[in-house]
């Protein structure tokens, strides 16, 4: 996927996502669109850790982590100013009011989805 | 209630006023000379009569002719008299009327005239004197022949009392000179026994002719003056002497004696003296007026009283016949009476009558004639008694007047009025009573028009009882009563009645007044307030009026449980302690709004409870306003959401959670078809499939927003087409406004999914320059059938394309699908220039057979 490549650069990821093989799909398709997954976190502390610690341009965030939200994560993303989007089965509807206006990549999702999404978050990211 | 005396009378116009009307043609409608002077003297109108007999033209008004429009006047003895010492000019100044009085006129042209004047001041309302009016006439003529008359009447006099009344004449000498046949019976004498002697001879007592003899020479007259005389058989008989003297040029002729014989009447009159003096003096005494009339109506006695009622003296009235004085239009009624009395068909009678007082006045009388019969039986004279009933009358006739007047007056008004006499019998009711009563009361019927009456507690009120009743009986207004009337029809009317005695003038209660008030609207208002104040107290919402300063007037049991102030702690308090800090701003923008009249709906916030807790509010507010319009606050109804809201929030949770675990399914079989494709043709088939599960899912998104309660069909189209074409110009989209239920969305969505790939990669959006239009209208359907919609998929622009030769899973699932799950009709074409695909489907069925 070149056109997707110049757009934004070969991103190192973190995904955040606790159903195994959505995250398994989603690694897929981010290696497609010739990016780096740095690491997969399916529960909240050890999606907190490798917030707080990893090294990694952007991530992917399920919003619901076996039924906790996950938006401690996203807060610690906004404080160290590394932009990210959400992934979620309710649309930007179902996110909380301070995050309505972040990019949600809604699920099951083309890889062409995950694509705007991504430049939609590093263009936010950029902004900001 | 008014008394009835209150009731004003409006002024008549004064006798001055109409007779000088400018327009009045009543002066020259009198058939003799008349004229009017006004207060001050000045002559200011006369009729031609008047101008004909004074020879001049007078100059009326101010500074003209005063008092008379005469050139001089004299009295009857030839001295000239000054018109300001004229009889209307006592008139003007002192009220003196003047009847019958001679004047003499002297015209411009020196000649005279006798004139016979009636004057009589005219007097305003208040008795003042306004003016006086003078009727005269010519009576010249009269004088002259009244003495020739007189002696020829005396003659005939004289001659007729010869043949009837005994009578002699009595020469200078004393002796008699003649003597009629009656006196000779009476003494018993022939005539040459009685002619020629000395008439002292015959007397018994001869101081008293001694005395007649001397008045006689005198000149005077004797009016039955008793005396003795002797008759033949040696006897004396009693006579009464009616005697006068003759003179010729100052020369005594003869005397002329009538003779009277009552001696047997004077042994009676002896032993009536006194009772007679008794009764003359009760008859003088009498408070009323009595006369005697003889059967022409002559008056032959009367009294003081009778003087003083019609104001002439006792002289001028015994030269008259009672029908002198009283009124012409009364004269025919008692003429009849009097002469039925006279002929002995009625013993007497009684009449009111109007009788005209010596200064012209009208005084109203009753009269009660009755006969004083002759030893025959037969009338002899009638003793009639008067009484002066003017005020009495006057009285009546205002009371009748203003009776009218109230009862006009009480016809007219809106409130039910009744009156009763003293007894409680219905004198009078209005339409307005006879309405509520639902009848109007039978004759006879006492205390109330009412057919029935109950006491408030439902307890039957016997007529005799009710508050009228009392009234009458206790002489006292009742109020402050409530009773309810039952009509024949038995509708109910509650009412208050207003009961009040009526009383005359001295104080003597003569019936009772009622006013009976309908308050049946009042019941029911009261009723409708008092069932309004329940609702308010016992809602479970919290209703609150607040003053235009937000100042808390009222609080009720639901705006105690909501905020837990009790009304003692809220009251009087502002409204600003149920908002929190942080919506102080909220309250005064409410209040303006208020202020300008607006209605606030469903405004949904958070107040303060007395414990510090928020609670989830809807406040509908309305301005109260009073009578004028303005506004004075505001009413409030706080509902507690919280429980609402709550469930809503509980709701939602469980939608995203269903949304999650659908869509992480959904993805969690995209990822197992992306293993298991791996390496298999991923760019064709499993980007198909790919496809075909975001379709589905997206579908799921719109109706997921609409809390799956159906969307809109162009919501649904847009949702589903244009992320797939590039330039959202290229594909048109029109139709009215349709909502789908979620079925028919769902299948409808994938059916559009598929015509759209099959555009892309076959059809007009293959091309940059292909369109596709899609569009929809509603089909007609028979009342109370299902909403019907076709929808019509027509691409053009694209590539020439020939009908598939088998037909693929998309042509599949749109016909089959849409025809199997919805029932719809499909038509899926291909001809050269494009895809053309029609779909008839119900809309609202709730679910296909």
């Amino acid at each position: 996927m070149n056109a997707a490549f110049s757009r934004t650069g070969k991103l190192r990821i973190l995904v955040v996502e606790d159903e195994a093989l959505v995250a398994m799909h989603l690694e897929d398709t981010l290696h497609a669109l010739g990016h780096e997954v740095v690491a997969t976190a399916s529960r909240l502390p050890e999606a907190l850790e490798a917030a707080r610690t990893a090294t990694f341009d952007a991530a992917i965030i399920d919003v619901n982590l076996d039924g906790q939200h996950s938006y401690d994560v996203a807060d610690v993303l906004n404080e160290r100013r590394i932009p990210f989007a959400f992934a979620t089965g309710y649309g930007a509807a179902g996110l909380q009011e301070r995050f309505r206006n972040t990019p949600t990549l809604a699920k099951p999702f083309m890889s062409s989805d995950l694509e705007r999404i991504l430049a939609q978050a590093l263009g936010a990211g950029r902004a900001d | 209630m008014a008394r009835i005396s209150e009731v004003a009378v409006p002024v008549a116009p004064t006798e001055f006023e109409v007779l000088t009307r400018p327009d009045s043609g009543v002066l020259e409608a009198i058939p003799g000379a008349v004229y009017i002077c006004d207060a001050d003297g000045w002559v200011v109108r006369y009729n031609a009569e008047a101008e004909h007999l004074w020879g001049r033209k007078p100059t009326t008004g101010v500074s003209g002719d005063r008092f008379c429009g005469s050139y001089r006047l004299h009295r009857p003895d030839g001295t000239e008299m000054a018109h300001e010492d004229c009889p209307m000019a006592w008139a003007v100044r002192t009220g003196v009327s003047t009847r019958n009085a001679e004047v003499h006129i002297e015209r411009p042209d020196g000649a005279r005239i006798v004139a016979q004047v009636n004057i009589r001041a005219l007097r305003g309302h208040n008795g003042q004197i306004e003016g006086a009016i003078n009727c005269f006439q010519d009576i010249t003529t009269q004088r002259e022949l009244e003495g020739e008359v007189r002696r020829q009447r005396d003659d005939l006099d004289d001659f007729f009392e010869n043949a009837a009344i005994p009578l002699h004449i009595v020469g200078r000498d004393g002796r008699i000179q003649r003597a009629n046949k009656a006196e000779l019976d009476l003494l018993g004498y022939a005539p040459d026994e009685y002619l020629g002697r000395h008439i002292a001879e015959f007397h018994a007592d001869p101081p008293v002719i001694e005395d007649i003899l001397a008045r006689l020479g005198r000149g005077e007259k004797l009016e039955r003056y008793p005396a003795r005389l002797k008759a033949k058989d040696g006897s004396f008989r009693h006579v009464l002497i009616t005697s006068s003297s003759r003179f010729e040029n100052g020369k005594f002729i003869n005397t002329r004696c009538f003779t009277t014989d009552v001696t047997q009447l004077r042994e009676a009159e002896l032993a009536r003296r006194d009772s007679d003096a008794r009764l003359a003096a009760t008859y003088e005494a009498a408070p009323v007026g009595i006369i005697e009339t003889d059967a022409s109506g002559k008056l032959l006695r009367v009294n003081d009283a009778l003087c003083k009622m019609l104001g002439r003296t006792r002289e001028e009235l015994l030269g008259m016949t009672f029908f002198d004085y009283t009124n012409a239009e009364d004269k025919a009624e008692e003429a009849a009476l009097y002469g039925q009395q006279v002929e002995g068909e009625i013993d007497g009678y009684s009449l009111r009558k109007r009788a005209v007082r010596g200064d012209g006045r009208i005084v109203y009388v009753d009269v009660y004639s009755s006969t004083v019969p002759s030893p025959d039986g037969s009338f002899q004279y009638a003793v009639r008694v008067l009484q002066d009933v003017t005020e009495a009358k006057l009285a009546e006739d205002r009371l009748r007047e203003s009776e009218k007047r109230m009862h006009d007056l009480l016809q007219a008004l809106p409130a039910a009025v009744y009156t009763t006499d003293v007894e409680g019998r219905i004198t009078f009711f209005n339409k307005a009573a006879a309405e509520m009563a639902g009848q109007e009361p039978d004759p006879g019927q006492k205390w109330c028009v009412t057919w029935r009456l109950y006491n408030t507690d439902g307890t039957y009120l016997p007529h005799d009882e009710c508050p009228m009743a009392i009234a009458l009986k206790e002489g006292r207004s009742v109020r402050g009563v409530e009773a309810i009337a039952e009509r024949r029809d038995g509708t109910r009317v509650p009412f208050v009645p207003y009961p009040t005695p009526l009383r005359d003038a001295e104080g003597k209660m003569v019936g009772a007044i009622n006013m009976l008030v309908d308050i049946s609207e009042r019941r029911k208002a009261e009723e409708y307030a008092e069932r309004l104040a329940a609702i308010v107290e016992f809602s479970d919402d919290g209703i609150i009026s607040k003053d235009v300063e937000g100042v808390i007037q009222t609080w009720n049991k639901g705006a105690e449980r909501l905020f837990g102030y009790s009304v003692e702690e809220a009251v009087g308090k502002p409204i600003h302690m149920l908002v929190p800090s942080d919506r102080a701003d909220e309250e005064p923008a409410i209040l303006e709004r208020i202020r300008r009249g607006e209605h606030i709906d469903h405004y949904e916030t958070v107040r303060k409870r007395k414990d510090g807790t928020l609670i989830d509010v809807s406040l509908s507010i309305s301005p109260l306003k009073d009578a004028r319009g303005r506004v004075v606050g505001a009413s409030k109804i706080a509902r507690d959401v919280t429980e609402r809201r709550k469930a809503e929030e509980r709701r939602q949770l469980l939608v995203n959670e269903l949304n999650h675990r659908v869509k992480n399914s959904l993805a969690t079989v995209q990822s197992l078809a992306a293993q298991t494709f791996r390496g298999n043709d991923r760019d064709a088939t499993f980007r198909r499939f790919e496809e075909r599960l975001v379709a589905l899912s997206r579908a799921h998104d719109a109706l997921t927003r609409e809390n799956w309660e159906g969307v809109g069909l162009r919501e649904l189209v847009e949702k589903t087409v244009t992320p797939m074409s590039a330039h959202p110009w290229r594909v048109h989209i029109e139709g009215p406004r349709v909502r789908l239920r979620p079925k028919v969305a769902l299948s409808l969505s994938l059916a559009l999914h598929e015509l759209c790939t099959n555009a892309l990669k076959y059809g007009a959006l293959s091309r940059e320059e292909g369109t596709v239009s899609i569009a929809w209208q509603l089909v007609p359907t028979a009342p109370g059938k299902s909403s019907r919609i076709r929808l019509r998929w027509e691409e053009s622009g694209g590539p020439k394309i020939k009908p598939p030769e088998n037909k693929g899973f998309g042509s599949r699932l749109i016909e089959k699908a849409l025809t199997h799950e919805l029932g719809a009709k499909v038509e899926l074409v291909f001809p050269p220039t494009g895809a053309v695909c029609t779909i008839e489907t119900d809309i609202d069925q709730k679910e296909t057979s």
